[in-house]
């Protein structure tokens, strides 16, 4: 009898595994557009790098429903994947490389501008040359371009500059009023404003952020630096840095960045809220700290009378910071991209664009999103620079060396190691690393 | 991909079966029946352990050493070439040209040598102390070995507070009462390895005291009680009973401490970054590996790691064995 009950349940367990595994194995259908549910809809997967419940990630998920409701009657629909990103071997490229190899791509990614060269030369990025118009490819302030094929479209835009208190700045008697975009200070002038507010502030003139050396972010907010200095880090088709990173000219803007440390205008030892607390008089970040200084740091910063934002400065040619996140269709296994290119155009409105940056503080990534920044005001000296000095990072396949490299480039220069040296190294190391794509 | 799995499958399954078949020629029993009965059954209980083992031990390793000999990129995981020792002879061009690989190699050979007798001999005097019949004793254990269960990324961070180059760090607000200048500890090279040692040995002793409790537990009463009588002290003690009692537990500390050594890579992650003077080999692997994306090279650097670390993983336990 025992023994009768014991197969009878072992039976059952067995049908039940079976009938899961099956349903499991069932699912939508495929069509050359994608994948087809029940009802008959293509559905265009769509996948994020942020999480779902970050303003951001709400964001793309109403533009995500508006998309869905607008294209009910074509039965085309969007399925969000959200996959936030972390820091170092980052989850979300993870998750890219994983899908690439099973053969799961979404058939539309977000992803961090520096990365296209890599992901079009890998065959992760589709060409959308020729899906879309050219007068909306001119409406974009940057497009994400590899070899003169287009291969991504912006979301929003993110630029830097110093943010400077302005008090410390009234009582060192540094009038800066003249300094603009358009008219921007030198790499002198820079100097000489350090040199009267470092008396002024009880840690340091200005944080270069030479401390953030750990991640993009130290490259993202110094490589100007080397721009205006009249320098580069590789050539134009980005698998040359010999002659480039480790060229005269580059090492003068490293040069500007030692000379600041070695002045003492900056210093190792700034805490992160130092200049939060009126300790420190610049700080170098991107559109990002606004609304910290707004919503976090009030006591210091009771209103934006007591806070502004000043350009990159500028010596040999004029240059600021740019790039952000963008949204590329997959080179995957559906070859009719028709729905993924309805849905890459409406996630790229005006209207989306408006939507989105409303809920992130960034700067809208097309030009046409009407935007109501009173002249001079951080958010107006951030889109100028976009629209007229903005330069992007080397488009390169082989960025992540690129970005260690200057990271390591700036540890040396804070441990004291000879520059030139310094730079000899990162352009060999980098050139070792293009050699092999040249293949 | 499944197509190497299923070959490497099928080798690992001949040459299972070719263990068994052996296993039933070379069985005492008589009869032949009772012979593959008792082989098959015992390899029968196995096969859950070596199924494990194979998937997520051998198999890995068995393509780890593959790719060291490939152009794995892993944004082309379709596009695989053999390239024979290319990868190697880079490494080799790296280390000779004294580039990243070059410092990751003396760091992680400074870390060794410091972090292996500083950890051991924190965890034994630990033990010995926790060894004592006293009251609170317990305290203490569980006080030494907090840091153990506290995660790695969490111990870092804390560190970092203590060791900021800001005036308000810790460590500089500590040594500002007696005058001196804050300073950057984790950025200076000559002070940014010795604190990650220390932080690293403080982090991990509290696991190795627990070893050395148990190798003290089993030394027996009766020896102290006659070297008493002998008229031995304290360190005749330590060194004639304690000492020898303690002998395979060290032999077991100073090889795992050494390989985990070896490993190292979260603490200068997190408290430097990927820096000259701090970054280590296993740090520089997985940067080749995941963040430059280049596998093969990656794999060549996690099998000459492999080697030397097995080679003297061996020979330090050939030297413990013949003192014993």
């Amino acid at each position: 009898m025992k023994k009768k009950l014991r197969n009878l349940l072992a039976a059952a367990l067995s049908a039940v595994i079976v009938c899961g595994a099956l349903a499991a194995c069932g699912g939508n259908d495929e069509s050359d557009k994608g994948e087809v549910d029940e009802g008959g809809n293509t559905i265009v997967k769509i996948m994020f790098h942020v999480d779902s419940k970050s303003a951001e990630g709400v964001a793309y998920k109403k533009r995500v429903d508006a998309f869905n409701k607008a294209y009910a009657e074509q039965k085309i629909k969007a399925a969000p994947i959200f996959k936030a990103r972390s820091t170092g071997a980052s989850n979300y490229e993870t998750e890219l490389t994983n899908n690439k190899t099973e053969g799961t791509l979404a058939d539309i990614i977000t992803f961090d501008a520096p990365n296209c060269a890599a992901y079009a030369n890998s065959g992760i990025l589709y060409d959308i040359s020729n899906i879309v118009p050219q007068e909306t490819q001119s409406d974009f302030i940057s497009l994400n371009k590899y070899n003169n094929k287009l291969y991504g479209l912006p979301i929003q835009e993110s630029s830097a500059g110093f943010y400077y208190n302005k008090k410390i700045f009234r009582d060192a008697g540094v009038d800066v009023s003249a300094y603009t975009v358009e008219n921007p200070w030198t790499f002198e002038q820079f100097e000489a404003a350090c040199e009267k507010i470092k008396n002024y502030c009880t840690v340091a003139a200005v944080d270069m952020r030479i401390d953030a050396t750990k991640d993009e972010t130290a490259p993202y907010l110094l490589y100007p630096f080397i721009y205006a200095g009249g320098g580069n880090f590789a050539d134009e088709i980005g698998l040359n840095a010999k002659g480039y990173f480790d060229s005269a000219a580059t090492k003068k803007g490293f040069d500007f960045i030692k000379g600041l440390l070695d002045k003492g205008y900056t210093s190792k030892a700034i805490g992160a809220t130092d200049f939060f607390t009126g300790k420190v008089g610049m700080y170098l970040s991107s559109g990002w700290t606004i609304p910290d200084i707004e919503h976090k740091y009030t006591e210091v910063f009771k209103s934006r009378d007591d806070w502004g934002l000043l350009p990159y400065p500028q010596d040999v040619a004029k240059a600021s910071a740019t790039g952000s996140w963008c949204f590329g269709i997959t080179d995957n296994h559906h070859p009719d991209k028709s729905a993924s290119k309805e849905l890459l155009m409406w996630m790229t409105t005006t209207e989306s664009a408006k939507e989105i940056t409303d809920a992130t503080g960034m700067i809208p990534a097309r030009k046409s999103v009407e935007t109501d920044y009173a002249k001079g005001s951080p958010e107006d000296v951030l889109l100028s620079q976009l629209k007229t000095t903005g330069r992007a990072r080397p488009a390169t396949i082989a960025y992540p060396t690129f970005s260690t490299q200057f990271n390591m480039v700036i540890g040396g220069i804070k441990t004291g190691s000879d520059l030139q040296s310094l730079l000899n190294t990162a352009a060999t190391e980098l050139q070792t690393e293009m050699n092999k794509f040249k293949k | 991909m499944w197509k190497s799995t299923l070959i490497i499958l099928a080798v690992f399954a001949a040459v299972l079966f070719g263990l068994i078949v052996w296993d039933v020629f070379k069985s005492k029993r008589t009869k032949t029946r009772y012979r593959v009965r008792s082989s098959v059954t015992s390899y029968l209980m196995m096969l859950p352990a070596v199924i494990l083992a194979f998937f997520f031990i051998m198999l890995p390793i068995l393509y780890s050493l593959g790719y060291a000999f490939t152009d794995y990129y892993l944004l082309k995981p379709d596009d695989i070439g053999f390239i024979g020792f290319d990868n190697f002879k880079e490494i080799w061009q790296e280390l000779t040209a004294k580039g990243t690989i070059y410092h990751a190699i003396i760091n992680t050979l400074v870390f060794v040598v410091g972090v292996v007798p500083l950890q051991i001999g924190l965890a034994l005097g630990l033990a010995l102390f926790c060894n004592r019949k006293r009251r609170g004793v317990k305290i203490f254990k569980v006080c030494f070995f907090a840091p153990v269960v506290i995660s790695l990324s969490v111990t870092s961070y804390l560190w970092l507070q203590i060791l900021s180059p800001a005036k308000t760090g810790l460590l500089n607000s500590l040594l500002s009462i007696f005058g001196a200048e804050p300073h950057d500890w984790l950025g200076d090279p000559h002070t940014a390895m010795p604190c990650i040692i220390i932080l690293s040995a403080w982090q991990g002793a509290g696991y190795q005291m627990l070893i050395f409790l148990a190798g003290l537990s089993n030394v027996r009463e009766d020896l102290y009680e006659a070297a008493s009588l002998d008229g031995a002290g304290a360190w005749k003690k330590f060194t004639n009973v304690t000492w020898p009692g303690l002998r395979s537990s060290f032999v077991f500390v100073t090889i795992t401490v050494f390989i985990g050594a070896c490993r190292i890579m979260t603490q200068p992650m997190l408290m430097t970054g990927y820096q000259l003077h701090t970054v280590t080999l296993s740090y520089y692997m997985y940067t080749r590996g995941y963040s430059d994306r280049w596998v093969g090279l990656s794999s060549a650097v996690a099998l000459m790691m492999t080697v030397v670390i097995g080679a003297i993983t061996l020979i330090q336990r050939r030297l413990l064995r013949e003192k014993a």
